[in-house]
Formats: C-alpha cells, sequence, structure tokens
C-alpha cells in the first residue's frame, strides 16, 4: 500500500488514496471504501524530472496520480520506461544517438561545404541561364542601352578574353545605372558593371575587373553559391536559427575568399595573354582600400585582403613588357558615354 | 471520499515559487546542447520541451507543481506546417523581390513588398496569440489546464490596426498600443472555467515612455551645451585625442539613454499589466525594478561570455525564474469551483511564434 494523492481531472480536488499493484493491474483505494481497478496499459508516465511519481491516463487527459518516489519499484511492472530525451533518441540510447547523430550532422555539413563546387561544373549552362533569366530578365529600366557603348563594353570583354561573347555559352555583359562602384558575375553567364565602375577607372583597369568576373563566370562559381544557398545553407538556417546562419556564413565566406583568389589568379593570367598592364587594376584595389574604409570593410568580407590582391596584380607587372591599351581611345569614349542617353530612354 | 475544498498557501509563504536550481538543471542543459548540436537542430524542439518540462515541474503554486505536457513531437510538426505557410514568403524574398529590381520594375516591387510585409505583421499577431492559447493549454495544474477557444485571427487584425496606428505617430503611440492588445490577448484566455481578466491602461505608462524620446534628446543638449563649453575652457590645456575621448563617451551615454529608458518602460509595463490582470478571484502582481530586469540581462550576457557560449543554455532558466520570483499572486484558490477546461487544445504548437522569433506574454 502506498499513500498518495489523486486529481480526476473533472475538478481540481485533491484526493487521498492508496495503491497498490495486482500484476498487471493498479489499484486504487480510499477511506471510504471507494476502490478503482486500472489497467497498467492505460498509465503513463507524465513527468521525468520530478520529485514525485505523477501518472496519467491515456483515456482521461487531467487524471493524475501523484505518489512517493520510493513507490517505483513497486509498480516497476506496471509501467512503461521512463521518457528522457524524447522516445526517438530513448530508443537508441544518448550516446549512440550522440555519436550517430554526430557523424550524420559532420557528413551533412561536409557534403554541404564541398558539393556545390563538385555539382557545379555539371550543371548545363542551359538550366542555368533559365535561372539567371528569370532572375535578371534584360534588367528592364536599369540598363544603359547606348549602342555605341554595349559594342566598346563587349569589345573589351573579347579582348581580355577572346571567344566569350560568342556561341552557345556567350557572356553576356551590361552596364547598369547604379550608383555603387562594383561589378557581377551573375547566374546564366551575365556579367554587370555599375555606372561608377566605368566613368571613375580606366580601360585598362576595367579590363582587369571583368577578367575577374569572366573568371567567376567560367569557374562556374556562380552556379556553386547558387547551390550552395539553395542547398545546405537553406536547411541550416531552416532548424538551427541564427546561431546556424552565422556558421554558414563562415563557411561560405571561407570558401568565397578562395574563389576569389583563384579568379584573381585567372584574372591575371588574362591579361598577360591579352597583353593588358595589372598596374591600373593594382592601382585602383590600393584607392578602394584607402578610398572608404565602409565601402573596404564590407569587401573585406568576401574578398581576399585587398592590400594583398593589389600587391598580386602589381607583382605580375613585367617591366619589359610591351603593354597594349585595353581600349582604343574611341572605344573608351564609346564605353565611358554608356549611360549617357540612359534617362531619356526610361 | 476525503476532499480537500480549499487551496491556501501557508502563511505568509508566496503563493507561487521556483523550486529548481542551476546544479538540477545542469544535465538537462549539457544533453540539450549536445544534442542540438549532433542533430542540425531538429532537436531543439525536444530540447524546449524537456526544458519547459523542468521549469513548470519545479515551479511550485500554493499545494502543488505545475506540469508542462507540450511535446517536442507536436512542436516540431508545428514548425513544419508553418514553414510551408510562409514558404511563398521566403520564396517571393528571396527571387521574385530581386528580380523584380534586376528589371527595373521598382513599383511592381514595392506594392508587393508591402502587401507582403503587411502580411508578416499580421501573422506576427497571430503568432504571439496563438503561442500564449498553446502554452496555456499545456499547463496544468491540479489536473486542470488553461487555453482558449478563441483561434486568433480577429486578435491578428487588431495587432495589424493598432500597429499601423502606432507606426504612424513614430512609435509614439506605443503605449496606448501595447495595453489595449494586452488586454485583448489576456482577456480572450482561460484557466480551467475561470476567465482571464485584464484591464490595463495607459495611465503612469505614457509619461515614461515619453522619456525614451525626452532622455536621449536632453543627454544630446546637455552634450552639446557642455561641449562647447569644454571647447572653450579646455581648447588649450588638453590634447584633441583626450577631447574627442570625452566626446566619443558623452555620445555613447546619449546611445545608452534609449535602450535604458526602453527598459524602464517595460519594467513598468509588466508591474502595471500584471496588477491589472486578474484569473477569477485571484489578482496578480509583479514586482521586477528596471535595475532587476538589467541584471537579468547583464547577468545573461556575462553567463555566455565566461562559459564561451555555453551560458545561452541558462538564458531560459534565468528568464523563466526570473518571472516566477517577481510574481504575487493573491487570493485563495476554490478547488472545488476549479473544473476541467472545456477549450480547444490547439495542435500546431508554436510553429508561427516559433518563427516569427516572439515571446508568449
Amino acid at each position: 500500500m502506498i499513500e498518495g494523492r489523486l486529481y480526476d481531472g473533472v475538478t481540481a480536488h485533491s484526493h487521498a488514496i492508496r495503491a497498490s499493484a495486482d500484476g498487471t493491474v493498479l489499484e486504487l483505494s480510499n477511506d471510504s471504501g471507494w476502490t478503482e481497478r486500472i489497467e497498467g496499459s492505460l498509465l503513463k508516465r507524465m513527468d521525468s524530472t520530478g520529485a514525485e511519481l505523477r501518472l496519467g491516463r491515456t483515456d482521461s487527459p487531467g487524471w493524475r496520480l501523484v505518489l512517493p518516489t520510493e513507490a517505483e519499484p513497486e509498480l516497476a511492472g506496471l509501467l512503461g520506461r521512463r521518457e528522457r530525451y524524447g522516445r526517438w533518441i530513448d530508443r537508441i540510447g544518448l550516446i549512440p544517438a550522440l555519436v550517430v547523430g554526430g557523424i550524420v550532422t559532420a557528413s551533412v555539413v561536409g557534403i554541404g561545404y564541398v558539393a556545390p563546387a563538385w555539382i557545379a561544373p555539371h550543371v548545363p549552362l542551359s538550366w542555368e541561364r533559365n535561372v539567371g533569366g528569370a532572375m535578371v530578365g534584360d534588367f528592364g529600366s536599369l540598363r544603359c542601352r547606348d549602342a555605341g557603348g554595349q559594342q566598346a563594353l563587349e569589345a573589351l570583354v573579347e579582348r581580355v578574353a577572346p571567344g566569350a561573347t560568342r556561341g552557345p555559352d556567350a557572356i553576356q555583359v551590361a552596364a547598369l545605372d547604379v550608383h555603387a562602384f562594383n561589378a557581377a558575375a551573375l547566374p546564366g553567364g551575365y556579367i554587370v558593371v555599375f555606372k561608377p565602375a566605368i566613368t571613375e577607372t580606366s580601360g585598362d583597369a576595367l579590363a582587369g575587373v571583368i577578367a575577374h568576373e569572366v573568371a567567376h563566370v567560367r569557374r562556374r562559381h556562380v552556379t556553386e553559391a547558387l547551390i550552395r544557398e539553395l542547398g545546405i545553407g537553406a536547411l541550416i538556417r531552416l532548424f538551427a536559427g541564427d546561431i546556424g546562419a552565422n556558421a554558414e556564413q563562415l563557411v561560405a565566406l571561407s570558401y568565397t575568399r578562395a574563389n576569389e583568389a583563384q579568379a584573381d589568379a585567372d584574372a591575371i593570367r588574362m591579361l598577360r595573354r591579352a597583353n593588358i598592364s595589372p598596374r591600373p587594376i593594382a592601382a585602383l584595389f590600393r584607392r578602394l582600400n584607402k578610398e572608404s574604409p565602409a565601402f573596404s570593410a564590407e569587401f573585406l568580407q568576401s574578398h581576399p585582403l585587398t592590400g594583398k590582391r593589389a600587391a598580386n596584380f602589381e607583382a605580375a607587372f613585367d617591366p619589359h613588357a610591351r603593354y597594349m591599351p585595353a581600349l582604343a581611345p574611341a572605344q573608351w569614349d564609346a564605353l565611358f558615354d554608356i549611360c549617357r542617353n540612359h534617362d531619356k530612354q526610361t | 471520499m476525503d476532499v480537500m475544498t480549499s487551496a491556501v498557501p501557508a502563511g505568509g509563504d508566496r503563493a507561487i515559487r521556483f523550486t529548481g536550481n542551476w546544479r538540477e538543471y545542469l544535465p538537462i542543459a549539457a544533453t540539450n546542447a549536445l544534442l542540438i548540436i549532433c542533430t542540425l537542430g531538429i532537436y531543439r524542439f525536444w530540447a524546449s520541451a524537456r526544458q519547459r518540462r523542468y521549469l513548470w515541474s519545479r515551479t511550485h503554486f500554493i499545494d502543488d507543481q505545475l506540469e508542462w505536457t507540450g511535446t517536442g513531437r507536436e512542436m516540431f510538426f508545428g514548425f513544419l506546417i508553418v514553414i510551408a505557410v510562409l514558404a511563398p514568403f521566403f520564396l517571393f524574398f528571396q527571387f521574385l523581390l530581386p528580380a523584380l529590381l534586376a528589371r527595373g520594375k521598382t513599383d511592381a516591387a514595392f506594392t508587393i513588398f508591402l502587401l507582403f510585409y503587411c502580411a508578416l505583421v499580421y501573422l506576427g499577431g497571430f503568432a504571439r496569440f496563438r503561442a500564449l492559447r498553446y502554452r496555456l493549454s499545456r499547463t496544468w495544474w491540479h489536473g486542470i489546464r488553461g487555453g482558449s477557444d478563441n483561434p486568433g485571427w480577429r486578435y491578428g487584425a487588431e495587432y495589424f490596426g493598432r500597429v499601423f496606428v502606432a507606426a504612424i505617430t513614430l512609435w509614439i503611440a506605443w503605449p496606448w498600443m501595447a495595453v489595449e492588445l494586452w488586454n485583448s490577448r489576456w482577456n480572450a484566455m482561460s484557466f480551467g472555467p475561470l476567465q482571464f481578466r485584464a484591464k490595463l491602461d495607459a495611465d503612469g505608462l505614457g509619461w515614461l515612455w515619453a522619456l525614451v524620446y525626452l532622455v536621449p534628446i536632453a543627454a544630446m543638449i546637455a552634450l552639446f551645451v557642455l561641449s562647447a563649453v569644454l571647447g572653450f575652457t579646455l581648447s588649450g590645456s588638453v590634447g584633441r585625442a583626450t577631447f574627442g575621448l570625452i566626446f566619443f563617451g558623452m555620445i555613447l551615454l546619449v546611445y545608452l539613454a534609449i535602450p535604458l529608458m526602453t527598459l524602464n518602460w517595460y519594467a513598468a509595463y509588466f508591474r502595471h499589466a500584471a496588477d491589472a490582470t486578474a484569473l477569477g478571484d485571484r489578482e496578480f502582481g509583479f514586482d521586477a525594478t528596471t535595475w532587476d530586469w538589467l541584471k537579468l540581462f547583464l547577468g545573461n550576457l556575462g553567463l555566455a561570455t565566461v562559459t564561451l557560449g555555453f551560458g545561452i543554455t541558462y538564458w531560459g532558466y534565468r528568464n523563466w525564474s526570473f518571472m516566477v520570483r517577481h510574481l504575487h499572486v493573491y487570493g485563495n484558490v476554490d478547488v472545488a469551483d476549479l473544473t476541467q477546461s472545456t477549450t480547444f487544445a490547439p495542435r500546431e504548437a508554436e510553429g508561427f511564434a516559433d518563427a516569427f522569433d516572439v515571446g508568449a506574454i
């Protein structure tokens, strides 16, 4: 006989009762002669952490039998196992769960880390073009459409990467009337150059910028970033919340840096082959670094240290080479004015 | 049957007490943290169910503990449901918005953005209501639970309207918004057969809110006067660096004034709100001062810092015990009157609140 109390789930009354186990049945009684027999299969443990043993019934939501913990051995035959960590963890045990979970987590993160780089080269460019087309279209009213300027811009791409603007995998380049110093490679082989990157540089420096973006397209870095963002990135953000997002960003960052360094190395090779001096782009990096701390701080997060980048380009300068300008003066004038008629068009 | 007709707290004792301690909670905190890491975060639903089972069981009301019956499984499924609801929003912000902007269709982008933003504000209010309803429906005492039969759709609309009004007044109307929402939320809730009654008004909260605006402005003016005077008198004697340091320190003070005044307002808001809320004949009180809240937050930050992040697992514990230690309940509970709740027990758990990262109270 164990003394305890019972809440019947109908009112908040506390009834003093005695309990005992009879095979698979729990017997309850009180002083006034009331008795009840309950099948053990109907009973469930309600609390795994309390100082008392609290039992509920699967067929009566508020029914609670509260007994001292010493009653546990006597009722052991009636009660199922105590739920500790959640049923799916309890089934295999804490330590095995941690080991298995740890291995699965490590592999998912590992695959998420390296898989985009493996998959990216195998994604057909036509698929990527569809995604890119859906994302950016033809840039609508943002795009600068001066015909002469566009020709010069494409000539510049051809100059650093001969054949790049022709054929089925052609790179499409566009100047956008956006007031920020930047250029980017987008999914589907698009390269965009913002207006200040044209009007505040020289043809040779812009050639370096474009070579860098062409390298991103050719190395499928954009595809890789897209896969990473949609795959593991979305998964981690979904379940692990902010901490996961931060961790994921760190991972993505280390990857982006490697890609940026690779694109720089490719750009240096392209400039050398095209016989364009790497000095103007080195000077541009130094200027950006000095000019606005806000810009470089943001720039630093995803790009290798700007100072180091400048040094890499500078080191590629060959004093004996006979460098040629990236564009003829007339071409550069046309490119410089590519956004000239933009306001009238919109 | 042997029946206790009325539960009365023993003389002088507090009706509601927290009886847990951090050593007892440590195994839960540690295994929760490990399991969350080893399951890519999926375990966090089960972790929060375990945490609440512990915290509720260590919260003693009059003569018995509270009991939490929510499960990790239901919170996990609730989360999945909400993710399905929010998927269009995610797709919009991730793809449609950049696509429209890239095409220069700024007007269309702005219009759809505004519509989606309104929908998110509505869902945010809805989420808070449902979270409160869910928590009450999983909270038991003496075999009786709480809940609400109100689905919260109208509360979402009211929330949207009041937030809108507060926003166009540059948040000056915030206290009036907050008190009305508190009343609407709590008046829809019950425990057993007893309805919560909330009659909170903004008396005394309005001018405390004005301080959030006035103190930084006053500090700014003082800063200007002081720097003019200092600049005049000290210009010859101290170096520019020292002067810059003094100036920087004073600007920091202005920036600190805003969160401190906001905290001061919230501390008063919770005290007023508890005083104005009742459950049947039971009245509530809450006695945490601004200083108490500040100690809680700084304590949380300090704990996380010195334990290299592990202390974050104790934030839930500290916040809950803080609330319980400062909460007072006055009046007796007539257990014969306290019959079972007939309210609907919701299934989607706290999915919405979880997705919007809002608290329940």
